[in-house]
Formats: C-alpha cells, sequence, structure tokens
C-alpha cells in the first residue's frame, strides 16, 4: 500500500525502545507526544491492525455509501447492487482528488469532480473523459484503491490495510461475545447504528480516550455532577464496594464487566435506569423472542467494552475514535438502535443526547480530562503515568482472563501490553 | 387522487418536477403530459439538457443489462469525446 506508507520514515536503528517506555507498572510520557511515536503508531497498529469502520446498517441499501476512516486515511464504505460491503480509499487514481466529499449518499458509480474520471461503487475505473489522450478506452487499469481485508462481525465492519495477518475472529477473540450480548438485546438480535453520528474534535492523544473508556476509577470524580443531578445509580458501580469487575479481554481489549452488580439487584431494565412497566412494549417483545433467558439478559444489560484501537460499545451508545495527529483526535458518536424495539431506540436517542450531545453532560466532562491530561503529559517532570492500580489483587478468571476490581487498571495494563507487541513486531 | 389516477398506465393532472440528485448529478424527474400519452422528462439541472422516455424506453432502460449500464457511465463514450 505505497499510497499509506509512504508517508511514514523509515525505521531506523534509533526506533523508540518500547520496553523501556512501557513497563508493568508505568508508561512514560512521550507515547502520548512524540510525533514520531505518532507516526510509527500509524504503520504498526492503524495501518496494519483490524480497526473498526463503520455498520452495515449506514448502507441499507444498493448503491448507498457513507464518508468513513481509518486514522487520518479518509474511506468510502460503499455497498454493490450485489449487497458487498466495500471500503475504498477517498482518492482519485488520477491525479489523487478527493472523489466523494458528501457525508452520505446513494451512487452506483462515482464521478471525479477534477477530471470526469469515473468509479464504480467497488473502486473499477468506468472510464475517464477524451479516452484518445490514453490509446482508446479501456487501456488503463485504474481503480480505487480499496482496503485490502474487509471483514464484519454481527453487522460491525472492520478493514486492516495488511494484506495478511490474524483473521478479524482472531483479532476480536472474547470481545466479540460483547458484541453479541449487545445485539441479544435486541428482540430480532440485531444492532443497527443509523441515528446519525456527532463528531467532537479533541486535542489529546487517541490513547488517553482508549485507556479512560474502562478505567473505573474516574466516574466517581469526573461524572459526579451527572450523577447527582439525575440520581443515577451508574456512580455505585464504579465504588470500591462494587463487585463489577474490570476485564483484560486480550488483544487489548477490555471491559468493565457489571453484571454482578446487575445480578445482585436482579432487577430487569435497572441496566438501562428503568422498569419494565416503563417499556411495556420492549419487555413483551424480548420474552416472546427469547424466552426464559429473556429475564437474564434484561437484568445484565448492555455491554461496556473497548475494542482496540478504537471502538468503544458504552451500553446505549457507541463511540469510534479517530486519530489525527499525536496531539489531536475526533470522537463519533451514536446512540445503539436495537432492531425491532422503537420504544427503547427512542428513549436510547434521548439519553445519548443529553450524555453526549452539543450540551451533553457525560463527554463533554471526559473531553475536559483528555485535554487537561494531554497539556500535563507533555510537561516534563515526572516523565511517567502510572497504570499499577490493583496489580496487587488481579486474578484469573474460568476463561482465563485477568480481572481486576470496578476500579482497577486492569484495561489499560491490557491495553499497553498488546500496544507493546505491535510496536515491538518485526514483520 | 381520483379512481382513474389509480388505473394501470394512467397518469392525470400535471406532475411536478422532483429531484434525483447527489453530489455527482442533480436530474429533475417529471412525467409530461404535452403528448398523446405520458412520457417521463428529464433535466439535467447541471445543464438544462433535456430528455424525454416514453414508457416502451422505460422497459429498455429496467431490462438493461448492468454491464451495457456500466458502458454508458464512461464519461468518454458519448458525452466528453474528442470527435464530437
Amino acid at each position: 500500500m505505497d499510497c499509506v506508507t509512504a508517508t511514514v520514515p523509515q525505521a531506523g536503528t534509533d526506533r523508540p525502545d518500547y520496553s523501556a517506555l512501557i513497563q508493568p507498572e508505568r508508561v512514560h510520557g512521550s507515547l502520548y507526544t512524540d510525533p514520531r511515536i505518532f507516526a510509527e503508531e500509524l504503520e504498526r497498529i492503524w495501518y496494519r491492525t483490524w480497526v473498526y469502520v463503520g455498520h452495515e446498517s449506514e448502507v441499507p441499501q444498493p448503491g448507498d455509501y457513507v464518508r468513513k476512516n481509518i486514522g487520518p486515511q479518509d474511506l468510502v464504505m460503499t455497498r454493490d447492487r450485489e449487497g458487498q460491503v466495500h471500503l475504498l480509499v477517498n482518492r482519485c487514481a488520477h491525479r489523487a482528488n478527493l472523489v466523494c466529499e458528501d457525508e452520505r449518499g446513494n451512487s452506483n458509480s462515482f464521478r471525479c469532480p477534477y477530471h470526469g474520471w469515473t468509479f464504480r461503487n467497488n473502486g473499477e475505473l468506468l472510464g475517464y473523459p477524451y479516452h484518445q489522450g490514453y490509446g482508446g478506452r479501456g487501456k488503463l487499469n485504474l481503480g480505487m484503491a480499496t482496503v485490502p481485508r474487509v471483514e464484519s462481525y454481527r453487522g460491525f465492519v472492520f478493514g486492516s490495510f495488511a494484506e495478511d495477518g490474524p483473521t478479524l475472529t482472531e483479532h476480536l477473540g472474547a470481545a466479540a461475545g460483547e458484541i453479541d450480548r449487545l445485539c441479544r438485546l435486541s428482540p430480532e438480535g440485531e444492532v443497527e447504528l443509523n441515528a446519525g453520528w456527532l463528531k467532537h474534535r479533541t486535542r489529546a492523544n487517541w490513547k488517553l480516550l482508549a485507556e479512560n473508556e474502562t478505567d473505573g476509577y474516574h466516574p466517581q470524580f469526573v461524572h459526579g455532577s451527572i450523577f447527582s443531578v439525575t440520581g443515577s445509580p451508574i456512580g455505585a458501580l464504579y465504588s470500591e464496594k462494587s463487585t463489577a469487575v474490570t476485564r483484560d479481554l486480550g488483544n487489548g481489549h477490555s471491559e468493565n464487566d457489571l453484571r454482578p452488580e446487575f445480578r445482585r439487584h436482579g432487577e430487569p431494565m435497572r441496566w438501562f435506569g428503568t422498569t419494565p412497566d416503563r417499556v411495556p412494549d420492549y419487555v413483551a417483545k424480548m420474552r416472546q423472542a427469547y424466552g426464559d433467558e429473556a429475564e437474564q439478559i434484561l437484568v445484565e444489560g448492555a455491554p461496556h467494552v473497548m475494542i482496540f484501537p478504537n471502538l468503544f460499545i458504552a451500553e446505549i451508545q457507541v463511540f469510534v475514535i479517530q486519530p489525527l495527529s499525536v496531539d489531536e483526535c475526533v470522537q463519533h458518536s451514536t446512540a445503539v438502535q436495537l432492531k425491532g424495539a422503537p420504544e427503547l431506540n427512542r428513549r436510547m436517542i434521548s439519553q445519548s443526547i443529553g450524555s453526549v450531545g452539543p450540551a451533553g453532560m457525560l463527554l463533554a466532562d471526559d473531553t475536559e480530562m483528555y485535554e487537561r491530561n494531554q497539556v500535563g503529559a507533555e510537561q516534563l517532570r515526572p516523565e511517567w503515568l502510572e497504570i499499577r492500580r490493583g496489580m496487587h489483587r488481579e486474578r484469573v478468571d474460568e476463561r482465563g482472563l485477568r480481572v481486576g476490581t470496578a476500579t482497577d487498571e486492569t484495561g489499560m495494563r491490557g491495553f499497553w501490553s498488546h500496544y507493546k507487541t505491535l510496536m515491538e513486531d518485526d514483520k | 387522487m381520483s379512481d382513474e389516477q389509480d388505473r394501470p398506465g394512467v397518469v392525470v393532472g400535471p406532475s411536478s418536477p422532483e429531484v434525483v440528485g447527489s453530489e455527482f448529478a442533480e436530474v429533475a424527474v417529471s412525467v409530461d403530459h404535452e403528448g398523446n400519452g405520458p412520457r417521463l422528462k428529464l433535466e439535467d439541472l447541471r445543464t438544462g439538457r433535456v430528455r424525454y422516455l416514453d414508457a416502451l424506453e422505460l422497459e429498455t432502460v429496467v431490462w438493461l443489462p448492468d454491464g451495457h449500464l456500466r458502458q454508458l457511465l464512461d464519461p468518454s463514450a458519448h458525452r466528453w469525446r474528442e470527435d464530437k
């Protein structure tokens, strides 16, 4: 993929020593501030591993397309006439102009506005104006570039710029089960992400966000105001007395597993801050669809899982992290929509607006911390950021996964362990 | 809506144009009744060029193989040619 790697400096013998920078109990501040490290991350993580791109429900009809991204790479996710989903690099094969400008639309073919080169929505070149300049029609084999590997899991579409490597199933590992848990909250077993996206430009390194998503230590401080205003029981889930756990799911993925707390209470819909009588149609459809199993599903609720490197499923909403530079990223967020559950979906949108909308009270608080954190990390001393909380009380569960308490930094340690593997990989 | 309008092949009254548009093209679509029978009026809003399609031509488009349609989408197939 010359178009991708050409901007990344060749790694020489002076590469950062990641084993020195990433230690079991701490990580070095330069990991968040060094542009050279960011360039290596693009090469070794964003342009190599599986990265979440979009959801099949965003292109429901043949000809539908949406603008998406992998880090700074501008992509077009399309659905062709046969129903197959493609990821195209949004760059004309002629003179590198952006081919698609709209955020979304329906077109089976794309015509570059610069010189009129026209492509099918699978990237194939259909033709160019005034063909004699190229010796006739059909003389060039120059399509739009495609992301070499595209796979989806339960409608979640991932792309990898590497021709070879672990399969998506191998990459997701135990995290796939958390996507399953989200899908089973739909009476039809399917999630849709078609409520529209909010974008928050954030002056912080992307890893501060990824680490924070399953940091159960901060909610009581950073989100104290929204918990007190709304009377939400969520804060207690992240207290020292909570039976919830933080789990390292492997491959950099992690979760706050809140199920132990919800099982302790045994109240259906508590996870959503409501009761069955407030959403009777949804509960009835779930009981009809899942029978005896419905009770457990309605008690245990939705996952809170960070899928490396950029997909965060936060119970009722989904976040996608897009790094732009070493100290800037975009948080894309949308409300989860459960197929066949209009009653719950309306509430999911309302709650999402309240938490991550322009005047929302949750994401704004987190973002304030990210941006303060970035400025702090740029200060010279004491150089290190701590990730040791709860190391002494970690255990391994029945699946062989590392587990800490609700407020432990087990998720961060899993993130950095995987990160180090990718950054040191010589392949 | 009259009862007559529900009959197959019969369209009554003026049809206000709708626009089928994208970032790549903008075409106004309406049914024209100036002739002895209805026909589809397509207007390329970027150039003002108009094309009428009768029922048989429309049916032909419906049955056009995808490969033929792709050939027509080649910019140098008709519109942008050195010999024009």
